[in-house]
């Protein structure tokens, strides 16, 4: 006789129904979906070219030939605002990974060793976030040199103790479980017991937080250039073309208007799928 | 809690440390020769030299950081290449425009963060909840750059009500305090108190509320509007957040269902009963939002040309004037740990049960 099990679920699969059930994060997923979109697509869809100048009609409002007009130097807006997605989006997504790999790896360190080890990382970080996380990104880039690369090791860097403190307390609460004891009874090593016992616990906040804090990358990586200290000019990026049209805010506002849009609905996608993501992966942790 | 207090102090000091460690640091990771970098291209051998001697330079690092850390112990934070005045001066008039800046925006974020909280917690699932709710996650998305430049166009530019920048109008006399009283004094103690005074006088709406000034208040504070705003709306849109969520909370506890069956009117039932205990978390909030205030104040001075510490920072960046550069930052971020410490502290004075963990 043929016995019918409940159908199979994994934790994943819950975790996607559930996420998809919310609207708020459906939202988040069909802005950055766009954003996505315009950043691979952009030499396609982009009208004009993103660093062509018409010094001849600068500032000139949106019209049917140019929907946001031209900036202070005769660029079509709406070209740059599509190309500025590649670059905030690489930006985010670059230096979150870059702090999730370094952080990941002190956090684990610092959790699994225990003692000293654990005593001395931990201070250090301390002492990292006893700084405002943009004012040690500004010294950063201060030291480096402005410049895009720089601002990206700048935003990594000051992001590396919010992973590596969620590590370390993953890794210090796995450590104690009857299955990491089980698999040092049966002769693991301490990498193996790590890597293939430990880490997947520390998974579900890594996601969550590691989406947000794309958000807030972006955030700050326009700030930076904003002020000049990031993306040079001409590159086409969202904050540096707000800082060089700050200008002409009263004369010709669409210059900031549109760049500064394109960075909140970025940043609003990521805190919705952010939070989506928390609510599905951990129903526990919901605000 | 004096027991707990001190084990905090105690604990502040690597970090203090730490701080001194990489602010020297700044200076010395320059790529290439510092002093070459801060005197510019068209600086002569001699020059380069005589400067790497003024500056300690040429000491092995240990030596050099032991005489930073000295300096700073004393108030010493070094003179600004450009302009060759003395770091501390230029903090000591910077630092107040900033402070009030950040008291400014928190009071905005504060005011209207948790009356929408505990109106949309209230009246939960009304529309007022949505667009509360709604309102905050496009709060918190926002660059704080670019809603200052949409403030100054709207409020400054087009409807004219506010000033568009600056702290005070030029033309608007606002005399410091010791001026206003007549006050002279001299001799050590004399010269710290007159210093004092001068300081405290560069917190614009302190000084004209105590030498009765009511033209130059009124202009301050109009001044201080559209900054605090901008700068404001990221904390309140998470102070809205944490308050609704943490009365909602609170709201379903037995408590307050047995304040409302012994008949307690309704504003004792949210304000005596569950506002107490749905704070704490709430101040906690305001508390490291207040910290972030002071670095997010950075580009909403770019936009307002508020003379504060953080443009301060930027433009000695940008002019490569590294120690200037170094003390700014090194007062910032002791300050950023001294709200933090007292964050810690009034919140395990407010919830005992912190104290033993």
């Amino acid at each position: 006789m043929e016995e019918r099990l409940p159908a199979q679920t994994t934790l994943f699969r819950d975790a996607l129904r559930r996420l998809f059930r919310n609207k708020l994060a459906i939202i988040g997923m069909v802005i950055l979906g766009l954003f996505v979109f315009c950043a691979i697509f952009a030499p396609w869809i982009a009208p004009y070219d993103p660093i062509a100048q018409d010094i001849t009609r600068r500032r000139e409002p949106p019209s049917w030939e140019h929907p946001f007009g031209l900036d202070e130097v005769g660029r079509d807006l709406l070209s740059r605002v599509i190309y500025g997605a590649r670059v905030s989006l690489y930006v985010g997504v670059a230096s979150v990974s870059l702090a999730i790999i370094a952080g990941t790896l002190i956090g684990a360190v610092s959790g699994y060793a225990g003692g000293w080890i654990d005593n001395v990382i931990m201070r250090i970080m301390d002492i990292m976030l006893a700084f405002p996380s943009l004012l040690l990104a500004i010294a950063i880039v201060a030291i480096l040199g402005p410049g895009l690369l720089n601002m990206l090791y700048a935003i990594a860097f000051v992001s590396i103790p919010a992973y590596a403190r969620i590590v370390r307390a993953s890794v210090l609460a796995a450590k104690e479980m009857d299955y990491t004891l089980a698999a040092r009874a049966i002769g693991c090593s301490s990498s193996r017991i790590l890597f293939r016992h430990i880490m997947p616990n520390c998974l579900t906040p890594i996601i969550v937080q590691g989406t947000l804090g794309i958000a807030t990358a972006i955030l700050d990586a326009a700030g930076l250039s904003f002020l000049g200290l990031g993306a040079q000019p001409p590159t086409p990026e969202w904050g540096a073309m707000l800082g060089q049209g700050r200008g002409s805010v009263f004369t010709a506002p669409h210059v900031v208007i549109f760049p500064g849009l394109a960075i909140m609905l970025s940043v609003l996608g990521f805190n919705l799928l952010g939070d989506g993501l928390r609510d599905a992966l951990d129903p526990r942790l919901r605000m | 809690m004096i027991r707990y207090i001190a084990q905090r102090l105690v604990m502040l000091i690597p970090v203090l440390i730490g701080i001194s460690i990489v602010t020297f640091s700044l200076l010395r990771f320059i790529p290439g020769d510092p002093a070459r970098v801060m005197l510019g291209e068209h600086a002569t051998a001699e020059q380069v030299a005589e400067f790497r001697k003024r500056m300690g330079l040429d000491d092995p690092l240990p030596i050099q950081y032991i005489r930073y850390l000295g300096r700073i112990v004393r108030g010493d934070l070094g003179r600004a290449i450009r302009t060759n005045e003395l770091v501390t001066t230029e903090l000591a008039q910077r630092l107040p425009a900033t402070v009030e800046l950040t008291l400014g925006a928190m009071f905005i974020a504060c005011l209207f963060g948790i009356t929408a909280g505990i109106i949309a917690a209230y009246y939960h699932n009304s529309l007022f909840d949505l667009v509360t709710m709604v309102g905050a996650l496009i709060g918190v998305s926002m660059p704080v750059f670019w809603l200052g430049l949409i403030l100054m166009y709207i409020f400054g530019f087009k409807l004219k009500w506010l000033p568009p920048s600056g702290r005070i109008t030029p033309g608007i006399p606002l005399p410091t305090i010791p001026e206003v009283y007549n006050i002279h004094l001299t001799g050590p103690v004399g010269e710290k108190v007159m210093w004092l005074l001068n300081f405290l006088s560069n917190f614009y709406i302190l000084n004209s509320l105590v030498t009765g000034n009511w033209v130059a208040l009124v202009d301050c504070i109009k001044h201080l509007i559209l900054p605090s705003l901008a700068l404001g709306t990221i904390p309140m849109s998470i102070i809205a957040r944490m308050t609704r969520s943490s009365l909602l909370e609170v709201l379903h506890q037995d408590y307050i269902r047995t304040a409302r069956a012994k008949g307690l009117r309704e504003r004792a039932v949210i304000f005596r009963h569950a506002l107490k205990n749905a704070f704490l978390p709430v101040i906690t909030v305001i508390g490291l939002e207040l910290g972030y205030l002071l670095a997010g104040a950075i580009l909403t001075e770019t936009i307002f040309s508020w003379p504060g510490m953080g443009r301060l920072v930027v433009d000695r960046i940008l002019a490569r004037d590294y120690p200037a550069v170094q003390g700014s930052v090194l007062v910032i971020a002791v300050l950023f740990v001294f709200i933090n410490l007292a964050v810690d502290i009034s919140y395990a004075y407010l919830d005992p049960r912190i104290r033993y963990e």
